[in-house]
């Protein structure tokens, strides 16, 4: 009886947890998951005349996976990607830990409040600011001049992206990076310095293995925002080399080719969730004994 | 001889203007167990974090071996704490967390593997070695909590309510073992604790606090025959308190006026009383006898008897007097047994003029 009860009192409260879920849910399913499937599946169509055909052929699978022009892009954009989260995390991780570990609660919500600043205007307005900054003409080559030096190119160069890439991932990786920090119980960083271990050996042995979800986290989701992002790379890299996001374009823009820019964002889904996945796993894996 | 490991000079704390600990001297001897005791908010813990180093204080000294520490980082000294909830890393093996306080020293992970066993066999739970801490128990975690601090072999080990997340049947044994504990190793212990029944066990001499200050310090057979102040006689619970209004004193003792009537004391009072004076009578609730009929004695009260409260094997009866004011008598069984009680019986109260004493108010 009383189980029974209990049972049913549970499953009370799992419908009320669905009821509330759905609508998002649903929203996710309509918006998100359906166009997915479309996409998948127009990723078998061909393009005759400019004109989409529904078909079923391999031919752009292949075309793609084995274009000289792609391998190259795919290899530039993962390898930029990554090298954008490894510094955007690594330099991300001293801002966090001051504000989380060493500033006042009121320091630390303002603060906060600034860095959630940049997602106000859109990353356009931002990346075209930086190229008036950055162009030959422009305030930093301004300043080098006036000071006697060269002039420096990083406009339209893979540094150029980069720069637009950190711009867009470090205020996230920060606060992604804050809310781990936050999350690591303060006692035990009192326990280790109370069994003599200093503020720097403190940070490496207890606070990065406590705060370690939240730290891949940072880097996996600056890794995902690098990858996708098509504005840095156009405006900042110049497109040369092209990424994956620009190749997907290209495809589009020239020949009106769907299908290819499919495959195209295919591949980057599927590396964005192998990722993802490896992350994850590295994440909440055991840490050693 | 005793030696003086750990001195607290004048140390007071205040966080934000608002006073945590003010003026807490206390001198500890090497291998003693010291008591810190009191309500929570009285700054038992923050005296606690004071000495290890957790919270620097805003006036006076803490002195180890006679120097002063009270500016040293925490990582510089040597005072391992054993948390109230353990503190144990969660993503480090038991014999990891052990080897922790080894490896901070530099000590070879052949050499502080051995020694982290060793202790891990000492604290009965070298099985559990490989475990994470979240695959213990609260009884084996807290053994882990006591290996890792002990690991290093201090001279000094501070505890901070070690009991207290304990179930009630382990408290117990957890206790007898840390008198063991502290008997066997020799070193000095100050532990923390809110419950009276903790520190008087366990502890060579008990500190009592409230808002910050010292109340008392002594053994605890000695406070509990003499509270200092009303408040330790409040705090620790057995006993009646009445507010009296002083006749007369002298060196035998001091008479006064209660709203139950005359009572008296052999016991000189402690601070020199001014006839009309305001004071707190103390007696302790197993001094008070309960008779059927007044014999003329002196401190006899008549009352009923408005309940009778069982714990174990005691007893305490709470007689409501004529004068309004609720007396408890703690008996034993075999009190009871001989002479048999019952709620509305109306009973006489009354106790030994040498073992009641005056306080403050």
């Amino acid at each position: 009886m009383m189980s029974q009860k209990h049972a049913s009192y549970r499953a009370d409260k799992r419908r009320f947890a669905v009821l509330i879920g759905a609508p998002s849910l649903i929203w996710q399913l309509v918006f998100f998951l359906l166009p997915l499937l479309f996409l998948v599946m127009m990723t078998f169509w061909s393009v005759r005349n400019f004109r989409l055909q529904p078909d079923f052929t391999l031919a752009n699978w292949t075309m793609i996976l084995n274009a000289g022009f792609f391998r190259s892009a795919y290899l530039y954009t993962f390898s930029i990607s990554m090298i954008t989260a490894a510094i955007a995390a690594v330099a991300a991780f001293p801002v966090a830990y001051l504000i989380s570990f060493r500033l006042s609660p009121a320091a630390q919500r303002m603060l906060m409040g600034l860095l959630v600043i940049p997602f106000f205007t859109s990353l356009p307005v931002r990346i075209y600011s930086m190229q008036i900054f950055f162009s030959p003409s422009g305030l930093i080559n301004s300043a080098l001049i006036g000071v006697g030096l060269s002039p420096i190119t990083v406009l339209n160069t893979p540094v150029g992206a980069l720069v637009g890439y950190l711009t867009l991932t470090m205020p996230l990786v920060i606060l992604l990076q804050i809310f781990a920090l936050n999350g690591v119980d303060r006692q035990l960083v009192e326990a280790a310095h109370n069994l003599r271990c200093g503020k720097f050996r403190t940070v490496i042995s207890i606070i990065i293995p406590s705060a370690r979800v939240g730290l891949v986290i940072s880097f996996a989701m600056a890794f995902v925002f690098a990858f996708g992002d098509y504005i840095s790379p156009q405006f900042l890299g110049g497109s040369n080399p092209p990424t994956l996001s620009i190749l997907m374009a290209d495809q589009v823009k020239s020949g009106n080719h769907w299908p290819r820019a499919s495959v195209v964002a295919m591949t980057m889904i599927f590396t964005l969730m192998a990722m993802m996945g490896l992350l994850l796993k590295f994440a909440y894996g055991r840490s050693g004994r | 001889m005793s030696v003086t490991i750990l001195e607290l000079d004048g140390l007071s704390k205040s966080f934000d203007k608002q006073s945590a600990v003010s003026d807490v001297s206390i001198s500890v001897q090497k291998g003693e167990f010291i008591a810190l005791m009191g309500p929570s908010g009285c700054g038992k813990t923050t005296t606690l974090r004071m000495i290890a180093g957790l919270d620097a204080p805003t006036e006076g000294q803490i002195r180890i071996w006679g120097r002063d520490v009270s500016q040293d980082a925490p990582w510089r000294r040597d005072t391992p704490l054993v948390w109230q909830s353990y503190a144990l890393f969660p993503f480090m093996s038991v014999r990891r967390n052990v080897e922790f306080g080894l490896k901070q020293r530099g000590m070879i992970a052949k050499d502080r593997t051995v020694k982290a066993d060793e202790w891990l066999e000492r604290m009965g739970i070298a099985a559990f070695a490989e475990r994470m801490p979240h695959q213990l128990s609260g009884g084996q975690r807290q053994r882990v909590a006591l290996a890792r601090a002990l690991a290093t072999e201090p001279e000094l080990l501070l505890l901070d309510e070690p009991l207290s997340a304990l179930d009630p049947h382990l408290k117990v044994s957890m206790q007898t073992e840390l008198v063991r504990l502290h008997r066997e190793l020799g070193i000095t212990f100050v532990c923390v604790t809110h419950s009276h029944s903790e520190a008087f066990a366990m502890a060579d001499r008990v500190v009592i606090m409230d808002k910050g200050t010292v109340q008392q310090i002594g053994a605890p057979q000695q406070i509990h025959r003499r509270a200092d102040n009303r408040f330790v006689a409040e705090f620790l619970g057995a006993s009646n308190i009445l507010d009296v209004k002083v006749l007369y004193a002298d060196a035998s003792g001091v008479a006064a006026d209660s709203a139950i009537g005359r009572l008296s004391t052999q016991a000189p009072a402690l601070k020199p009383v001014q006839v009309g004076e305001a004071l707190s009578l103390v007696v302790a609730m197993d001094r008070v006898e309960i008779a059927r009929s007044l014999s003329g004695a002196v401190n006899q009260v008549p009352g009923r008897i408005a309940m009778m409260e069982v714990m174990g094997a005691s007893i305490t009866a709470i007689v409501e007097t004529e004068g309004g004011v609720t007396l408890r008598s703690q008996l034993s069984s075999r009190d009871i047994e001989s002479n048999p009680l019952a709620v509305g019986d109306t009973v006489v109260a009354s106790w030994d003029p040498a073992s009641a004493y005056f306080v403050a108010h």
